[in-house]
């Protein structure tokens, strides 16, 4: 494959990670985000597979298949349960409403780009023009966590915001060393897995999941 | 092999909790054994340091402590040590009166002791990117430890805690990987590449604008695990709804780590970008940090909630301290990181005692708790005014250093705007002493008799204090001088 379509098909692969992560804030319904959330993730193991292959790094592979069981399969599977079992679906009045957070979204592909521009500049690699994406995506998982009431729209957005680090390390570096990625990796399935037991204990102790309702800590 | 069993001794303690059918004290007199020798090898690490060996093992020294890793270490396991050696018959004295199951008494010992071996590894690890790793794990580590007592309030603090402290570390990660992007880009791949040893090596080559965009990111993750304002808002909620053993080791260290994980980037970004970029950003948030604590001491009627914006303060002064820089503001930082710690555990466990004895938390309710607790009152008293930054104790001295550091370093403004900031701060929290201490006995406390073998500890910490203020042992000063030099790059 030449450098100049390898190129371009990660910053293909990058921007169709990055709207699946806007498409998130155009909806309303959890079961959706979830939808949305898992697609992303399939299109981040896609991304990664063709770095991959490109750079001939197998460590990749192993990221790759990670990405695809945990964050694809599995975190998925808990999350539709936990929706189940928390009963609600239609994430009513975010703080932030559809047009206004669609367009906060714009801003910060832009501020994405105005800022990663001194690490586009000395980037070597034909990934270099998905950075700016990547960082976008950070940014959309950060709207997503801040305009959202819904503690379980608040896992998915922290975890949108997860896969857009990862893409960045991948696109800026092929990949950090492989000890680091395994054990953030595992940090993030933990913090994963902790945060989905509280939205059980707050849907049973509140009788909603809505994080508006928690405001019993005041001074 | 001191490094080893320092990280060993906390995670070998949690293994009986873990594996216990039942609680039992022997579960509590381990650990609290096992984090006395913990402090024993980060003592062992110190004296190493200072005859000039750094302590490391592993490939490419994965481990290592030198003098800043030291003084943390000794931070982490000494306050770790005095919180379950309190810890114990406090916990067991709240399960008497049905705070809590002997369950739950259980997952304290687990939690508690992998929480204290994932500070001690962000402190030990040389490579950053295993740091961070930790720090994140402090944070899965002590979400349940917060919401221990099962309460609403609790619940919420943990929610606002755990979502906050993992966004916050993964744009840590942002940074951290943007930096080890600009070392791959001009040394190449190398091994060991997100060493700290290695990436200080390599830092006056590094591209200055990347290292700075790095360095954004990285001060807001670890800023929110340190507390620094804007970013602090999980932090009264979190330190003031946990056992106060867990507070004690949040507020006095776990903060303080989130420091230390930004002074092992600043003097990388300071060769690579010059220090006047770090610098400025940490006297605004220094400065933020002070004045947002300022207002909330005024309005708080918690006494916990009171001394959690104590710590945003005081994470503000060693901001600040780091900001002016110079031989005087860097050690005094690092001297007022210890000196907190000191008090700042002694409180919380003293508000706990406080708490447990009154069924509650709200400065109005213990009004007059000089009369019925004459002892716990007078050590709250003494560690207080620790606190408030008066002589003889050490936070004084280490005030003195940071603000003489200000004016000596030519930023009169921003230190004339520390110190009054400090003024208003040390108001707010002698009016709410005033109000605690003296005046009539609001109510009679319904679970008085705590023993005196807790308060142990209490005393140990305020009479190294009065040590920090008034006499550094020798050697202590050359000690701190030379990690300043480390931090100043």
């Amino acid at each position: 494959m030449s450098p100049a379509l390898f190129s371009q098909l990660c910053a293909l692969g990058s921007s169709l990670v990055l709207i699946t992560g806007i498409a998130i804030l155009w909806r309303h319904s959890l079961a959706v985000y979830i939808d949305y959330f898992a697609r992303q993730s399939f299109v981040f193991v896609l991304v990664i597979l063709g770095v991959a292959a490109y750079a001939g790094e197998a460590e990749l592979y192993l990221v790759a298949a990670m990405v695809f069981l945990f964050k694809v399969m599995l975190i998925p599977r808990i999350l539709r349960r936990v929706r189940r079992h928390v009963g609600v679906d239609i994430e009513v009045r975010p703080y932030v409403n559809v047009p206004a957070s669609v367009a906060l979204a714009g801003l910060l592909t832009l501020i994405a780009y105005a800022v990663t521009r001194p690490v586009v500049e000395i980037s070597g690699l034909p990934t270099r023009a998905g950075i700016p994406l990547a960082l976008a995506v950070v940014f959309v998982g950060l709207l997503i966590v801040v305009s959202r009431r819904s503690a379980l729209a608040q896992i998915v957005g922290f975890l949108v915001l997860e896969n857009g680090i990862a893409l960045l390390a991948i696109l800026a570096t092929y990949g950090v060393p492989l000890i680091v990625e395994l054990g953030a990796f595992l940090d993030v399935l933990l913090g994963f897995l902790v945060m989905q037991v509280f939205v059980y204990r707050i849907r049973e102790t509140f009788d909603t999941i809505d994080v508006d309702r928690l405001s019993g800590l005041r001074h | 092999m001191l490094l080893v069993a320092l990280l060993l001794l906390p995670l070998a303690a949690a293994v009986p909790a873990l594996v216990a059918p039942r609680y039992h004290p022997s579960i509590a007199a381990t650990s609290a054994v096992a984090s006395g020798a913990a402090f024993l090898a980060a003592l062992g690490l110190a004296r190493a340091n200072l005859r000039g060996d750094v302590p490391s093992v592993g490939p490419g020294d994965f481990l290592r402590a030198d003098g800043l890793s030291a003084v943390l270490a000794l931070v982490v396991s000494g306050v770790a040590c005095v919180s379950l050696w309190f810890g114990a018959g406090y916990l067991e004295r709240v399960r008497d009166h049905g705070g809590l199951d002997d369950a739950r008494l259980r997952r304290f010992y687990v939690l508690t002791n992998l929480f204290v071996a994932t500070m001690l590894l962000a402190v030990t690890a040389n490579n950053v990117g295993v740091m961070w790793v930790a720090v994140e794990g402090t944070t899965i580590a002590t979400a349940f430890l917060i919401g221990l007592e099962h309460s609403k309030a609790a619940l919420e603090a943990s929610w606002k805690y755990i979502l906050i402290g993992s966004i916050g570390i993964a744009l840590a990660f942002v940074g951290t990987v943007l930096g080890y992007f600009d070392f791959v880009q001009r040394v190449g791949e190398a091994p060991h590449a997100l060493h700290w040893t290695v990436l200080a090596r390599a830092s006056p080559g590094l591209n200055g604008d990347v290292l700075r965009l790095a360095f954004v990111f990285i001060l807001v993750g670890y800023g929110t695990k340190a507390g620094l304002a804007p970013m602090h808002t999980w932090l009264p909620d979190a330190h003031s709804e946990a056992p106060a053993p867990v507070s004690a080791l949040m507020s006095g260290v776990l903060l303080s780590v989130g420091i230390y994980a930004l002074l092992r980037f600043k003097p990388v970004v300071d060769l690579a970008a010059g220090p006047e970029f770090a610098r400025r950003i940490l006297l605004v948030l220094g400065l933020a940090s002070m004045a947002v604590a300022a207002l909330f001491l005024w309005t708080s009627r918690n006494f916990k909630r009171m001394l959690a914006y104590s710590s945003v303060e005081h994470i503000g002064i060693v901001c600040l301290g780091l900001g002016f820089g110079g031989a005087w503001g860097v050690t005094g930082a690092l001297a007022h990181i210890v000196n907190h710690a000191l008090a700042k555990s002694a409180l919380f466990l003293l508000a706990g005692r406080i708490r447990a004895a009154y069924d509650s938390a709200e400065v109005l309710a213990v009004r007059g708790l000089m009369g019925p607790l004459p002892r716990t009152g007078g050590a709250f008293l003494a560690a207080m005014l620790a606190l408030m930054g008066l002589p003889p104790f050490g936070l004084f001295t280490s005030e003195v250093m940071i603000f003489g550091a200000g004016f000596r370093e030519g930023r009169t403004v921003v230190t004339a705007l520390g110190l009054a900031l400090l003024v208003v701060a040390f108001a707010g929290l002698l009016r709410t002493t005033q109000t605690m201490l003296h005046g009539t006995p609001a109510q009679v406390p319904a679970h008085p008799s705590a023993g005196a073998w807790p308060a142990v500890p209490v005393l140990v910490a305020l009479l190294l204090l009065v040590l920090t203020g008034l006499a550094w042992p020798p050697g202590l000063a050359d000690a701190l001088d030379r990690i300043a030099t480390v931090v100043r790059g």
